[in-house]
């Protein structure tokens, strides 16, 4: 018996919910929706297909299962944590043995109408399940060296799958989003400095490795790296990318070149155009003002989830909702970051923009939560 | 931290005596402190959220910022990157030995489309039509047409052409810089320049290497960017070069030969001052290599000078001659028995036109030319230590010649050097040798003695290489040649005010298949000026000449070679900063003593 069910009465029911849910959110996931459309028929040469299309499907289905998701009471969902986390373990565990090889990497379960990428899926259930962990766990036990070890092999478990698949980004990302959720629940910082020194001495191991045959990273991660280091040392090669997208947002300067009018994107200088380099051909289209703009709409959408965050006093809703935000922050933080030259290249995409069905799926059942989470809060006072 | 006890005894008690459940009291006290501890972990997670929100706000800015960095940045191609090889990096020049420019990097422009970019394919490609007659409208307007993305249409334009593509106004059609290789004297010293080619190539930059010539022999050097661009100097001599190309031009129109080559060698130094080859061809517009059924040393890609090996003749009996000297067998003034008939291995020894020229001095035996009376020494020498004379004159490798096409110029010699070989190589046949080689050798005769190796680059001083022999057997040698000029079989040698020596050289070309034609000659004419102290050798090679002279066809030496090569001397000696020796002709009618 959480707090949350003391107060369900004050909830809306049936239909009703419709008119509860925040629309200001929906509107702004549409939005930026739509930017990724535009941006995907632009990569296409003026045209719906191969990209755009598919893409406005997907986020029809999308939006249908955020409805669904946002209808069912939140209580339902964390109920669900433990059964989600453990369905999504054994996909990533299935994906070692029937998944297809895409780009060097094993990362996707071919299910018919569309490919599961359940590291994607991991990135939710993973939250709901540290999210129904805390709600669960009494307070004065957060910090307590058992109880801190039990998140933190929920989170690495996956994690260490992921990088089986090889996908450094996503490992990364998992961790992250999980550290993240395990500081908002409010276990004791010591643990985080512990965990970052023990950071630092990892990456310092890591490249000691280099060379010697117990290198712990493979060759590409490697000079992935070394290009993120100085990509200018080879702008042709590895570089090449970055070297590649950092013109196109030059040339698109403050206003960009104008709808359509990319030249660096729409000519085929850069591979993965339509996905994780999508956000180049929008700086360079619209210029700093377009790319702006589209942070800005991600920092609304985080805006909103912490404030349905701060105003549900339901520990579950609000654990779900922050990491919900987190991940969706290190999604877009990376990426951009990434096709600036900020981090290395880890093949992140763009929320909600980049082309692909397994993350705006994943995206859109996440902020049903939200969604739901809003609708289902408890109210004082009705 | 006063918790709110569960079952106050005191409010219990009070509620029983009422009569009312006291039950009630302890839910709604259980529910206090649950909201109490509620409201303690979010003022807790609110303070966390606070250092989340923090670190996004700080992450945003960072974004932020950054994307308003990289839009003010002007948008730039790469230049250079270790995997793309320094692509556009500039080759360094080329120059002659008074720093005169050879070869040197030229902006132009490449010229492709892309097709998605195109406002009017059609009226793109009848444009460029236009311009460029050698397109075909209809393959164009297909291509920009189809699914091709890109696609390359000329690689070097001219700024006129640039323009006039510029015109044409499809924003389709877009240039890339291109540095390209300039030879700004077109045809001059071409075999030794060259070329240069593209190697990779991108939009906006080619690579240039070198294909042939010093462009290719020294391709590392000239494309090495830690040279800082300082030009590579030759020991050419541009005027000299121009000079002696136009010479040997006329003289083989003259002598309606199919080929010539020439070469001016320091004897000091080794220092090649002009080598010719003709025909020759344009390194700027390279033409390709002979296909299959031609001989590739007729092309005008092939280095006579250099690459081409001939048995050159008569002009090998100094050698003979000097090496006699050198070893003591005999002297200038020697007599030797020059009748006939003599017999080497039952294979006839005779005589240009069947003379017989009876007792003969050894300076004589030069001046007539005599196979018998060289055969005769070259017996007195032997086998072996002609061997070893000719190769310590280098006539058995390619030459050290820098320039890439010398390794070609590998000398022909009998495996088995019998009595035979020993007696015809002696008056230069059946020993194949570039020109340079014979430079090189006569070179030794003119410095009184020491091998010098031909070289293409500027030299500071003398190079002399071991001494082959002495300064005594040097000097009759050069006494003999004199003679050779003076009343001898190269009287047309004689230049008003430089005193020529030289040596004639008349041999039969070889058939392919065995034998020699009766027809065709390589005449050569290895000569050495001024003639008391040389400082050059020059050697003229006309490949079958054959000129009418008094009634007759004449294709010796002595009629073809030898005043092309008198000719190019009185040109060259000139601006070679050699003063002529006799008082030239009063030009006007004014003199020191006129008044």
């Amino acid at each position: 018996m959480s707090y949350l069910e003391y107060t369900v009465k004050s909830t809306p029911t049936g239909l009703r919910k419709v008119f509860y849910m925040n629309w200001a959110l929906t509107v702004l996931l549409m939005s930026v929706a739509g930017v990724g459309f535009l941006m995907l028929y632009s990569v296409a040469g003026g045209s719906f297909t191969p990209w755009a299309e598919p893409q406005m499907k997907r986020f029809a289905l999308g939006l249908a299962v955020m409805m669904f998701v946002a209808m069912v009471p939140i209580w339902f969902w964390r109920n669900m944590a433990v059964v989600a986390y453990l369905i999504s373990i054994i996909l990533l565990i299935s994906v070692e043995f029937f998944g297809t090889v895409g780009m060097g990497a094993q990362r996707w379960i071919d299910i018919g109408f569309m490919r599961l990428q359940p590291s994607e899926l991991m990135k939710i259930t993973l939250v709901m399940l540290l999210a129904a962990y805390y709600d669960w766990l009494p307070g004065n036990k957060t910090s307590r060296p058992f109880w801190v070890l039990i998140p933190v092999i929920m989170i690495l478990f996956p994690t260490f799958l992921v990088l089986r698949q090889p996908d450094l980004g996503t490992s990364i990302l998992l961790m992250a989003a999980g550290g993240g959720l395990m500081f908002l629940a409010g276990v004791h910082w010591a643990y985080f400095a512990a965990v970052i020194a023990a950071g630092v001495g990892l990456v310092t191991a890591v490249f000691q490795s280099r060379g010697t045959e117990w290198q712990l990273l493979k060759n590409y991660q490697y000079r992935r790296i070394d290009t993120f280091l100085d990509p200018s040392s080879d702008p042709l090669g590895a570089g090449y990318h970055i070297t590649q997208s950092k013109i196109a947002l030059g040339s698109g300067g403050w206003t960009g070149r104008g709808f359509m009018q990319g030249t660096q994107s729409r000519l085929n200088f850069l591979p993965e155009k339509h996905t994780d380099f999508i956000f180049t051909t929008l700086a360079e289209e619209f210029g700093f003002v377009g790319g702006f703009s589209l942070l800005g709409l991600y920092s609304l959408i985080i805006l909103f989830c912490i404030t349905t965050a701060l105003a549900t006093k339901d520990r579950f809703s609000s654990l779900v909702t922050l990491g919900i935000s987190i991940n969706f922050f290190l999604f877009f933080a990376v990426n951009m970051s990434m096709v600036m030259g900020l981090a290395p290249v880890v093949g992140v995409p763009l929320p909600m923009v980049s082309y692909g069905g397994s993350a705006m799926l994943v995206l859109m059942v996440a902020f049903g939560l939200v969604q739901s989470a809003h609708i289902h809060r408890p109210r004082l006072g009705s | 931290m006063s918790r709110i006890p569960l079952r106050p005894l005191a409010r219990i008690l009070e509620a029983r005596s009422k009569g009312e459940n006291p039950d009630v009291i302890e839910r709604e006290n259980i529910r206090q402190r649950h909201e109490e501890m509620q409201d303690r972990a979010r003022a807790r997670a609110e303070g966390r959220l606070l250092v989340l929100g923090v670190f996004f706000f700080c992450a945003f800015s960072v974004v932020g910022a950054r994307m308003g960095l990289l839009a003010t940045s002007e948008a730039q191609e790469p230049l250079a990157s270790a995997q793309g090889a320094n692509i556009a990096t500039q080759r360094a020049d080329i120059v002659d030995r008074e720093g005169r420019i050879l070869a040197t990097n030229f902006e132009t422009h490449s010229l492709y489309a892309q097709p998605p970019l195109m406002v009017d394919p059609v009226a793109a490609a009848a444009g460029l039509a236009q311009v460029f007659p050698d397109l075909d409208k209809e393959r164009l307007i297909k291509d920009f047409t189809g699914k091709r993305k890109f696609i390359w249409i000329k690689k070097r334009i001219s700024p006129e052409q640039k323009q006039a593509v510029h015109d044409i106004g499809d924003p389709g059609l877009l240039f890339g810089p291109r540095e390209m290789r300039l030879y700004p004297n077109g045809m001059l010293a071409a075999h030794v320049l060259g070329g240069a080619g593209f190697g990779k190539e991108g939009v906006n930059a080619a690579e240039v290497i070198g294909v042939a010539g010093v462009e290719k022999q020294f391709d590392g050097y000239l494309r090495d960017p830690a040279n800082g661009a300082k030009p590579l100097k030759l020991s050419l001599d541009l005027t000299v070069q121009a000079a002696a190309e136009r010479v040997l031009l006329g003289g083989m129109k003259i002598m309606n030969a199919k080929g010539a080559s020439s070469v001016l060698m320091n004897v000091h130094t080794g220092e090649v001052i002009s080598v010719a080859s003709l025909p020759a061809f344009d390194p700027n517009d390279r033409p390709r290599p002979p296909t299959s059924g031609f001989d590739p040393s007729d092309s005008p890609l092939f280095n006579r000078a250099v690459q081409g090996v001939y048995e050159l003749g008569s002009v090998y009996k100094i050698f003979t001659a000097a090496q006699a000297v050198d070893l003591g067998l005999v002297n200038s003034e020697t007599v030797i028995d020059t009748s006939g008939p003599m017999r080497i291995g039952g294979f006839p020894i005779g005589e240009f036109r069947n003379k017989n020229y009876g007792k003969l001095s050894v300076a004589d035996i030069i001046v007539k030319s005599s196979n018998r009376g060289t055969g005769r020494l070259a017996m007195q020498i032997g086998s072996k230590r002609q061997q070893d004379f000719l190769n310590s004159l280098g006539m058995f490798d390619p030459t050290p010649f820098e320039i890439v096409e010398a390794q070609g110029g590998q000398p022909l010699f009998p495996k088995q050097w019998g009595e035979l070989s020993t007696v015809t190589i002696s008056y230069g046949h059946g020993l194949s040798t570039s020109p340079m080689h014979l430079a090189a050798g006569y070179a030794a005769i003119a410095n009184g003695g020491h091998y010098v190796s031909p070289t293409i680059l500027r030299q500071k001083g003398p190079q002399y290489g071991p001494r082959v022999m002495s300064p005594t057997a040097a000097r009759q040698a050069r006494k003999m040649l004199r003679k050779v000029v003076t009343s001898g079989t190269a009287s047309f040698g004689e230049v008003p005010g430089y005193a020529v020596g030289g040596k004639t050289g008349t041999a039969d070309k070889p058939k392919p298949r065995g034998g020699y034609y009766e027809d065709k000659v390589i005449a050569t004419f290895a000569t050495l000026f001024p003639a008391h102290d040389p400082k050059y050798v020059l050697v003229v090679t006309l490949d079958e000449p054959s000129i009418l002279a008094y009634g007759k066809k004449r294709r010796t030496a002595g009629w073809t070679a030898v005043p092309v090569a008198a000719e190019m001397i009185g040109r060259i000696a000139p601006l070679l900063g050699l003063r002529p020796e006799v008082e030239p002709g009063e030009t006007a009618g004014i003199t020191l003593t006129s008044n």
